[in-house]
Order: C-alpha cells, then sequence, then structure tokens
C-alpha cells in the first residue's frame, strides 16, 4: 500500500468519523459511532492501524504522524459531542442527576468588630494621616490630671462627688483623692508632662461619668481627643484640620464653623458643626488650649500655642450606623455586633 | 434659659425677625435650643454655658442682642421714691458667716397691697413658665428673670422680731421651707434666720412661716450675694434646685445687687402700694475692685490666626462693657464690666472679640505641616489579635469595667487582694472596678444565650484594675473570649493567634485550679517562660452561677505579654526546593504521657530534618494494649534543604524518633 492511499484512507475515515459523530442524535447514537470509530477491538481506526504495515519502511514515520493526528482529532471529537449531548441531557429534565448551583456552601463564619472599635479605628486613621500619633493613659486618674492641670479648680462644679466615680479610699491609700477619668484630656496633661513641644497626638479611650443610661447617654462612654502644641499654632490652622478631619470622615469637601463654648481648659473654646447634607451637624468640643494648662504642665504660653479637640465616639457610631439607642452598644447581641 | 421676645423688646429694638436674632445668638455662644410659641409672644431657649451667669436675665440677653446688632440698650432707672422713715428705724441686720454670704442688703416696704398682678407681668412669666403668685413674689420673680439677681420678700411682720440673722446653721437644726416639706440642715449651710429660728436657706429657697400671702403688709426685700460654692453643696445635699440657687451658684454681678433691690421696690410701690423706707441696710464686704488687662496687639494674631483692626478691637471692648485705661502701640489696657467676672485675663479678651467679630473671619484652608506618624508597637498587636480572633469567628464584644461583688468574686486569678470600688456606683448597683473580663464576657454570654443566638464566639480587649504601691492603680490590657467550642479547638485558636504573633513563640501549659473552671480542664498558658493567662472550660457550677445552659471555654491573656513577643519585623527564611517526606508514627503509651512530651522527643530526634509534626488522634484499644494505655497516631514531615531525601535516610530519622520516643516516653510503636 503507498504512502498516497493510506493518508486518503485516513483522511475519508476523519470526515466520515466527524460526521457520524456530529450527526448522532443521542448518547447511544454516539456511544454506537464511537464504537465504530474508535473502539479498542473492531473499530475502523484500529483497522487502520494494521494497515501501517503494510507501508514503506521510508514512509513510516509520515504514517505513523498523520494517523496519530487523525486518532487524536476522532477522539477528541467524540468528547465534544459526548459532553454535549451529556448537558443537553441533564438540561433537558429527563431525569438524570443535575448540578444545583444554588445550593449553599459551607460558609466560614467571620467574626466581625465592634461598631465602638471600628469608629475608633476610622477616626485614628484619618487623624494618623493628618501627623496625630496615639498616646495612652490611664483610666483611673488623681485631681490633678483630671482637674487641676485641666484648670477645673476644686470650686468647679464639675468636681462634685456625685458628678464623678470617685473611688473609695480603702487600706492602700493614695497621695490623691482617684477617680475614674471623666474625659481622655488627661492623656494630653501626661504627654505634655513629659514631652517638649512639638506635640501632635491623639488620645482615646472609655471614659466615666454617672448618668442614668437612656438612649442617649450611658455612664461610660469613648472619647477620642486631638492635641497639638507647637510654636505659631492658631485657631485657623484648628479649624483647617478640623475641616480636613470632617472632609475625611464625611468623603467629600466639608466646610465646618465654630460656636463660641465653654470649657475650662481651652480659650477660646468653641463647639464645632460640619455641614452635611445642607444642614450643620454637631461634631464636637475644640478650642485653644488654655494659657493655665500650658502653665501648669511647665510649658511657656508666650512660646508656644496649642489647639484641642474632642469627639464623643458613640454619638458618632450611632449617627453613622442609625443606631437610636446607644444602649445597644454595650449589650453585645451577636445579631447586632453582625450588622456591622 | 428661657427668654420672652416681648419682654426683650423693653431693652432693646429688635428690627429682625426672630430666626435670624437666634442664629446671631447661637454663633455669639448663646446656643439656640428651641423657640415655642406663648399666646402672642415667643419663647426662646438660649443654653447659657456656665462661665456666662450675666446671660441669666433678660438685661443681659438684651445686652449681647444690642451688641450683635448695634442697638442702645435701655435700662430701667430703678429709683424709687422713699419716705423720711430711715430703714434703720425699722430692722437689722447682723451678718455671721461672711464667707457663706459675702454681703446682704435689705429694703422695707410697708403698707403694701397683695394682690393678683397685672396681665402684663402675668404674660411675662407666664412665657417663660415662671407660675404666678400675687404681685410681690411675682415681682421679685420678674426681676431676677430681668436681671439675673435673686431676690426674696419675706413677711416683715412674721418675722419673730425686728432683727435678720445671717448665719450658719446648727448641727440639727430643722427647716419648713415654702415648699412645705422640712429639711435637715447642717453647719455648711448659710441660713437667714429671725431670733427664733431660720427663715430662710440663704440664695435657695425661702420658709413657709415669713412667705408673703394675701395678709401681707409690710414687706422686707432681701437682695444679696451668697458664696457660689456652698449654695451649690446646699442645694445639692437637700435636691432643692431653685432658679434662685442656679444663678448664686454660677455667680451674680455684685453691683446689680443693689439694682435688683431698687427696680423691685420700684415694682412694688408701682404695682402693689406701700411705703418704702429710707434707705437700705447693707452689711458684708466692699465690692472688690476689677484689676485691670493688658491685652498685646499681637496676641490676637498669634492666637486667631487673622489680623483684626484695633479700632474694631477697641469698639468691641467698650461695648462689652469695658473701660479702656490705655492704648498704645503695643497695647490696650481695659477694666472690665462687673458683670463679667469670667474676664480676668488676656486670654478671655482675645475670646470675646473673636467671639463678637465672628469665628467665621477665621479661614478654615491654612497649611499644616506634615509630621511623621507612625502606630504603635501596642496599636499593630491588637490589630493581629483583632485580625485573627475575627477570622476565627469570634465577634468583638464590648462590657463595662465595673461589676458587681458577686462577678467580682466569682474569678480573679490575677490578684488577691480586694477590687477598687467607686464611691457611686455605675449601673444595677456595681461598683467595684474589675480584675477580669470573663465574668462580664460570661454576662454577654447569657445575655445571647437568653435571646437564642446559636453561636455565640466573644472577645474583648479591656483594662483590669489592680490596686498596688505605685501612685496609681496599675491598669493591665487583657484579651478575653468565651466560646461555644471546647477546650482543645480554643487552644488551638490561641495557637494560631501566637504563630500570627510569632510563629517561633514557645507556648507552655501548667496545671492549675481556679473556682469558675472544670479542675482538670484549666490550665496556665505560660509563652516564651512567661506567665501570660489562662485557658479552661466552666464547671457546672459554674454555668450556674451565670445561669449559663451550654457549656463554655473561658480564656484571658495579657496582651502586654503579647506584645513583648510580638515579631513584628519578620526577616525572610529561604524555602527549601526539595520534596518534603511524610512518615505516620502510631504511638502506644501509659495515660499519664502527654502529647507535649511526645511531640519535644519527636522535634529533639527529629532535627535538623524534621520540618513539621502534626497530631493525628488519640484512640484506646483496651483489648490490645490492656488498661492503662492509649495511642497516638501522628505524622511527620521531612524536608532537607539542600538534596532530595531518600527513604533509607527518611527511615533511620524515623527509627530515631522512635527510640528516643521510648526512651522518653515508654512509647511501644505500634507496627
Amino acid at each position: 500500500m503507498t504512502l498516497a492511499e493510506f493518508l486518503n484512507q485516513l483522511d475519508e475515515l476523519a470526515s466520515s468519523a466527524q460526521q457520524q459523530l456530529e450527526q448522532a442524535a443521542d448518547l447511544d447514537a454516539l456511544e454506537s459511532a464511537r464504537v465504530e470509530f474508535i473502539g479498542t477491538k473492531s473499530g475502523r481506526l484500529k483497522a487502520t492501524q494494521k494497515l501501517l504495515g503494510k507501508i514503506e519502511k521510508t514512509d513510516k514515520p509520515a504514517a505513523g504522524k498523520r494517523f496519530n493526528e487523525v486518532k487524536t482529532q476522532i477522539q477528541a471529537a467524540y468528547e465534544q459531542q459526548q459532553q454535549q449531548q451529556m448537558a443537553n441531557a441533564s438540561g433537558g429534565g429527563t431525569g438524570g442527576e443535575q448540578f444545583d448551583p444554588t445550593v449553599p456552601g459551607p460558609r466560614p463564619r467571620l467574626g466581625h468588630l465592634h461598631p465602638i472599635t471600628q469608629t475608633i479605628e476610622e477616626l485614628k486613621d484619618i487623624m494618623g494621616r493628618l501627623g496625630f500619633s496615639l498616646a495612652d493613659g490611664p483610666e483611673i486618674e488623681d485631681e490633678w490630671h483630671n482637674f487641676e492641670a485641666l484648670n477645673i479648680p476644686l470650686s468647679h462644679p464639675a468636681r462634685d462627688p456625685l458628678d464623678n466615680f470617685y473611688l473609695r479610699v480603702g487600706e492602700k491609700t493614695y497621695d490623691q483623692a482617684l477617680l475614674m477619668r471623666s474625659q481622655t484630656s488627661t492623656v494630653q496633661i501626661r504627654v505634655m508632662e513629659n514631652t517638649r513641644p512639638p506635640v501632635r497626638i491623639i488620645s482615646l479611650g472609655r471614659v466615666y461619668r454617672p448618668d442614668t443610661p437612656d438612649a442617649t447617654h450611658l455612664p461610660m462612654f469613648h472619647q477620642i481627643e486631638g492635641l497639638l502644641v507647637d510654636r505659631q499654632v492658631t485657631m485657623a490652622d484648628l479649624k483647617s484640620v478640623l475641616r480636613l478631619f470632617a472632609s475625611s470622615y464625611l468623603g467629600a469637601d466639608v466646610h465646618v464653623r465654630f460656636r463660641p463654648s465653654f470649657f475650662p481648659f481651652t480659650e477660646p473654646s468653641v463647639e464645632v458643626d460640619m455641614r452635611w447634607n445642607d444642614k450643620w451637624i454637631e461634631m464636637g468640643g475644640a478650642g485653644m488650649v488654655d494659657p493655665a494648662v500650658l502653665k501648669a504642665v511647665g510649658y511657656d504660653p508666650d512660646e508656644v500655642t496649642g489647639f484641642a479637640f474632642g469627639l464623643g465616639i458613640e454619638r458618632l457610631c450611632a449617627r453613622r450606623h442609625g443606631i437610636d439607642d446607644i444602649r445597644e452598644i454595650y449589650k453585645n447581641d451577636v445579631r447586632f455586633l453582625h450588622q456591622f | 434659659m428661657l427668654v420672652s421676645w416681648n419682654w426683650l423688646k423693653e431693652y432693646v429694638a429688635l428690627q429682625v425677625d426672630p430666626a435670624e436674632l437666634e442664629e446671631r445668638l447661637t454663633m455669639a455662644g448663646l446656643n439656640h435650643e428651641g423657640t415655642s410659641r406663648v399666646e402672642d409672644d415667643l419663647a426662646i431657649d438660649l443654653e447659657v454655658t456656665s462661665n456666662r451667669p450675666d446671660c441669666l436675665g433678660h438685661l443681659g440677653v438684651a445686652r449681647e442682642i444690642s451688641i450683635l446688632f448695634q442697638q442702645e440698650l435701655t435700662s430701667p432707672p430703678a429709683s424709687p421714691p422713699q419716705s423720711s422713715t430711715p430703714v434703720t428705724d425699722l430692722t437689722r441686720v447682723t451678718l455671721e458667716c461672711p464667707e457663706l454670704c459675702y454681703r446682704y442688703t435689705a429694703r422695707v416696704i410697708r403698707g403694701v397691697r397683695v394682690g393678683p398682678s397685672p396681665d402684663w407681668l402675668v404674660d411675662r412669666l407666664r412665657t417663660i413658665g415662671i407660675g404666678v403668685i400675687n404681685n410681690i413674689v411675682d415681682i421679685t420673680n420678674y426681676v431676677c428673670m430681668e436681671s439675673g439677681q435673686p431676690l426674696h420678700a419675706f413677711d416683715l411682720q412674721k418675722l419673730g422680731g425686728p432683727e435678720i440673722l445671717v448665719r450658719s446653721a446648727r448641727a440639727d437644726e430643722k427647716f419648713l421651707a415654702i415648699d412645705h416639706k422640712t429639711y435637715d440642715l447642717d453647719p455648711s449651710m448659710c441660713i437667714i434666720a429671725d431670733p427664733n429660728q431660720a427663715v430662710a436657706i440663704g440664695g435657695v429657697m425661702g420658709g413657709a412661716e415669713t412667705e408673703v400671702s394675701d395678709s401681707s403688709v409690710d414687706l422686707l426685700i432681701e437682695a444679696a450675694e451668697f458664696d457660689p460654692v456652698s449654695v451649690r453643696t446646699t442645694a445639692r445635699r437637700l435636691n432643692l434646685h431653685s432658679p434662685s440657687s442656679y444663678r448664686f451658684e454660677r455667680g451674680i454681678d455684685p453691683e446689680g445687687v443693689d439694682w435688683a433691690s431698687r427696680r423691685c421696690c420700684e415694682l412694688i410701690l408701682d404695682l402693689a402700694g406701700g411705703e418704702l423706707a429710707e434707705g437700705s441696710l447693707d452689711v458684708g464686704r466692699e465690692i472688690p475692685e476689677r484689676q485691670s488687662i493688658v491685652l498685646r496687639w499681637n496676641q490676637l494674631p498669634r492666637v486667631l490666626g487673622i489680623e483684626i483692626e484695633p479700632d474694631t478691637v477697641r469698639r468691641i471692648l467698650a461695648e462689652l462693657g469695658n473701660q479702656e485705661t490705655t492704648v498704645d502701640q503695643q497695647h490696650v489696657e481695659v477694666v472690665p464690666p462687673s458683670w463679667r467676672r469670667d474676664l480676668t485675663r488676656e486670654i478671655d479678651l482675645i475670646e470675646e472679640i473673636a467671639r463678637i467679630h465672628g469665628y467665621d473671619k477665621i479661614p478654615e484652608d491654612t497649611r499644616v505641616g506634615m509630621v511623621p506618624s507612625h502606630r504603635t508597637d501596642d496599636e499593630r498587636v491588637l490589630e493581629i489579635v483583632r485580625r485573627v480572633l475575627t477570622a476565627a469567628g469570634y465577634d468583638e464584644a464590648m462590657t463595662y469595667s465595673v461589676i458587681s461583688e458577686e462577678w467580682s468574686r466569682s474569678f480573679s486569678p490575677w490578684i488577691k487582694s480586694p477590687p477598687l470600688q467607686s464611691q457611686i456606683p455605675m449601673l444595677h448597683g456595681a461598683d467595684l472596678l474589675r480584675h477580669s473580663l470573663l465574668p462580664s464576657l460570661l454576662g454577654a454570654r447569657r445575655v445571647n444565650e437568653t435571646l437564642s443566638n446559636p453561636v455565640i464566639e466573644l472577645f474583648e480587649t479591656a483594662r483590669i484594675y489592680l490596686p498596688g504601691k505605685e501612685s496609681l492603680p496599675q491598669e493591665e490590657h487583657m484579651l478575653a473570649l468565651t466560646s461555644g467550642k471546647r477546650f482543645c479547638e480554643v487552644q488551638g485558636d490561641l495557637v494560631e493567634l501566637l504563630a500570627a504573633l510569632n510563629p517561633d513563640s514557645e507556648l507552655e501549659v501548667k496545671d492549675t485550679h481556679l473556682d469558675l473552671f472544670e479542675p482538670s480542664r484549666c490550665v496556665e498558658l505560660w509563652i516564651d517562660g512567661q506567665h501570660a493567662g489562662y485557658v479552661g472550660e466552666v464547671s457546672q457550677s459554674g454555668q450556674k452561677q451565670f445561669s449559663l445552659r451550654k457549656p463554655t471555654t473561658l480564656a484571658e491573656l495579657k496582651l502586654a505579654v503579647l506584645s513583648q513577643i510580638a515579631n513584628l519585623k519578620r526577616q525572610h527564611v529561604p524555602q527549601s526546593p526539595y520534596p518534603p517526606i511524610s512518615r505516620d508514627l502510631n504511638l502506644v503509651v501509659d495515660e499519664n504521657v502527654r502529647w507535649s512530651q511526645i511531640a519535644a522527643a519527636t522535634r529533639a530526634a527529629g532535627a535538623p530534618l524534621l520540618e513539621n509534626i502534626r497530631y493525628n488522634e488519640t484512640y484506646r484499644d483496651l483489648e490490645k494494649d490492656g488498661p492503662g494505655k492509649k495511642r497516638i497516631f501522628y505524622s511527620v514531615t521531612f524536608r532537607s534543604s539542600d538534596r532530595t531525601l531518600t527513604g533509607e535516610e527518611t527511615d533511620a530519622v524515623r527509627q530515631k524518633i522512635e527510640n528516643v520516643c521510648e526512651q522518653s516516653c515508654g512509647a511501644v510503636l505500634l507496627k
């Protein structure tokens, strides 16, 4: 048999196999076509393979190569048809097993961070970008750091024992009366006492004030406070930093305004509002660090100035997430936590 | 502070609509809280900060308005006609406690007709929510709300003698107040007394027995200045808060005392008739002279960041009532008005100027310089803790720092001394500063069980408070968790956490016994030789104590130890390109042999080719091994950094492991 004859026969086989496989109406017809052409015992391809022996030795490599090509081609055609037929069969609703892509897979249970933590992290992140580093301090404080150094003298109503969580004096006697801090400004005092200016910090954490819990009050809540002390720090810098903060937090170019207010540790003191959806919303308190506070920590008020601001975290968190009763925040219902 | 729109108009022309007035007052420091219509008047609610008692009267608010809108302020002359009878003929005042009462003045009016107030007065008081009583009492209230100076009218004939004594109360003294309740007094309180008894608590409340009634004819009008701290303490102790105590607590205008007294008498003469005795009784200290304040021109831009024209500054200071004494290129010096006792320093004047000039003039676009800032290592460790635990399925809880005695007693392994206690309880009688986060987390667990939440996995990071000898108690930052999983799984979570912090850290457990936990399922955790915390399954009785239906495993660790062992700057170690080879081992050991011993022996014998040990399971085959024996099935992986290991090499190491396990743990290999 010549090479040409063999190749002709192969081509014919290939096209006839292609045709029959394509025309097979169902899986049974496809199976009989498979047996006819590529059946291992008596398929036509097998028969053709036997003819290889009759080819001239020099032509054998070419013949063998072509034979393999045709074999692969038919096999591929068969597999393609088979897949198609099977897809047709299952899609046709003829009672076979069907894949259901809507069955839920095993879902890893991810824990959720508390919304207060999420709020704190966001605020910390924004302030970090503005160059404020985190400073930490004790939650149990002495009167010097919680009041005296913050320009809150003994006669000030804020020091009333009924308005603070003072600690009972037991066997252990401390130098001063102790209380659970009523504001995170205490940390500012501690930082300034131990660092020379410039200072650019935020302090945050739990603070405590006796209050009967209701939808907007809790005896324990969180505050974040910023402090910047340096030469030539002005109220315009305060306004600019707060505007950057408000714009970052609300994600748009936001304007801020100052309303006069009163805090013992800042002067001038202001309430800060930010403009959002054509309304002014309260952001927190701020002001220029009172010269008495600068003096108390050993700074010279004629040399440096500074500003400070504080925000209540529960309020920001409640507003952002639409929580209308802040008592929910400390109930720790897993369903509540999983919303955030 | 509620102010009446119509009332304000008596002192200043209001040529604006109420909304604009409210806005301007808000932006000048009198925050507008709301406005309600009362008949044909408006009640405007303004928040007055504690440094501005001068705005606790209509005249004070009108003064602010006159400055903001550049309008004339007219205040009543307060010059009532006097009779020729000197007041000294009618009564006397003795001040025994000048530290509680700075100044006491009295005027006497005889022959009044007590009756209902005229409509205009009724309207004024009704707008601001004050009930009407009779013309005399209404006038004292009116003048108080006009000037901010509280006044009191006594029925002169009901006083037990022609003498007023201002003294501190006696230890067991009792007092029947206008509200017809009896109050127990103490020596810290200032009282007004006749020769027999207390007739008023100074600055706080008048007495029932000398109150003005329809039958009163002769009056003693008190206008005084009481010590703010004493008034506050007294009002608080007796729970008797009044518009009067509110004003004295914040400090009144010492020069307004006499004006208010005259104004009150003027109105009484007008509305109730009678005859005012000549002069007044006035005892107490001289009005302290105001010190002048120097404002350096360069301080305004230094603090505010804007320049303000000196002429503007001087105008604002003058309008606020400051008397300018000197002015030059460097500074201006002023004496502040008597009603602004909050103005004592340069910075106070700067705030006033900024407030009136307008904070809107301060720009919001200065360039604040950049500085480096970075997260602290503690913050980064906390972030890893949160990341690992949330990935492991724990939700973050937040609980109160103060707990009940019962909770506090239930678990306190960190310290034996009693917890710190707050003077007033925080919530539900809880007043102890916690020594552990775990009781609070069990409380949160109970809340979730009550809500039938199926999966309750909670962690918290917070502080505990340990009394110590330092100047402050020690605060230890803790990580605690409660899980519905068993001991072993929670242990796995913690090992994963440690690996995230530092893969080379070594965890060791030591048996311990703690009340809350199942005795054999509670251990101390030691990390790199430091006691870091506890893990344990809660015992049945512990469950009962916290009313828990289902078992739970707890852990509490010191974050400081985690921070200390954390490796936050990891170094690259080249990974071997050669394939690993694994072998299984199945050892029979005595019941008292622990996995940690097998693992340690395996690690020692397998070095340096041993890459990994994986514990599979422990099981028991009583028939084959007999009692007191268990089988530990585990796998080891070997790998070399410089070649592909052969089967022979691997088997040799495995053999060595078996030998060491046999020698050190008495292990028998299961063939």
